[in-house]
């Protein structure tokens, strides 16, 4: 998440940036992870779409997620849409193709790819000063 | 020798059969897939090749250069519907998909 929020710093006057917050990947009542138990990550799956709402803003608070997000709604139309889950970067052009897709995650989720499909697209606003 | 392959055969066969299995629970929905899962030993992480597995069967349909589905969603706090479409022409959008767990 560091990574991420760093370049929604970096991005955001010029990408519209954000998270799409879908189902759960490892709730506790599906498939239970033992590290979360140990970490007491512990998300029942959301059965409406206010109780959706109220776990993105806690999966938000909680991952000090600092990205405006988006919530599936309950048909998961974003997800099979975008064969999102349980997690997936994506970038689209300002013709809105898609520039970037990364693998399905969890193996897939690299931001520093899409960082650079990012940086393809756009010069970036506040660019790092490198000293030589 | 044909002792070694009266062993050998059922196991390549039951491997198969099970590596089909857990290919087919992947391209089920994830919440089925998730239930699944959740039944199964941990050690199927071990015995098959999962990633490239995982990798394949959650490929998706979407290809780069494709025109990308428009989504009309809620924000969290639901101050405001975002259409992606709305941006097209005028600025590229950066996705990211998730959950807290």
């Amino acid at each position: 998440m560091p990574a991420l929020n760093k370049l929604y710093q970096q991005y955001k006057e010029q990408v519209a940036f954000y998270v799409v917050y879908i189902e759960e990947a490892h709730p506790t009542d599906g498939w239970q992870m033992p590290n979360n138990i140990k970490d007491h990550v512990l998300v029942a799956s959301p059965h409406t779409l206010e109780d959706r709402n109220e776990a993105a803003h806690a999966c938000v608070v909680k991952l000090g997620i600092h990205i405006p997000a988006l919530v599936d709604d309950m048909q998961d139309s974003a997800e099979r849409a975008y064969t999102g889950w349980p997690d997936r970067l994506y970038v689209i052009d300002r013709s809105g193709r898609v520039a970037y897709k990364s693998k399905a995650g969890p193996f897939g989720f690299h931001p520093d790819e899409m960082a650079q499909a990012l940086a393809k697209l756009v010069p970036p606003a506040n660019p790092v000063k490198q000293t030589h | 020798m044909r002792k070694t392959l009266v062993y050998a055969v059922p196991v390549v066969v039951v491997y198969g059969i099970l590596v089909g299995g857990l290919f087919a629970a992947m391209l089920q929905p994830p919440a089925k897939f998730g239930r699944i899962m959740s039944r199964l030993p941990s050690v199927t992480f071990f015995l098959f090749p999962f990633e490239p597995m995982w990798l394949m069967a959650r490929k998706g349909n979407l290809k780069v250069g494709d025109m990308a589905p428009d989504l009309a969603l809620k924000t969290a706090d639901r101050s405001a519907e975002v259409s992606l479409s709305s941006f097209r022409g005028r600025q590229p959008v950066a996705l990211v998909f998730g959950s807290h767990t």
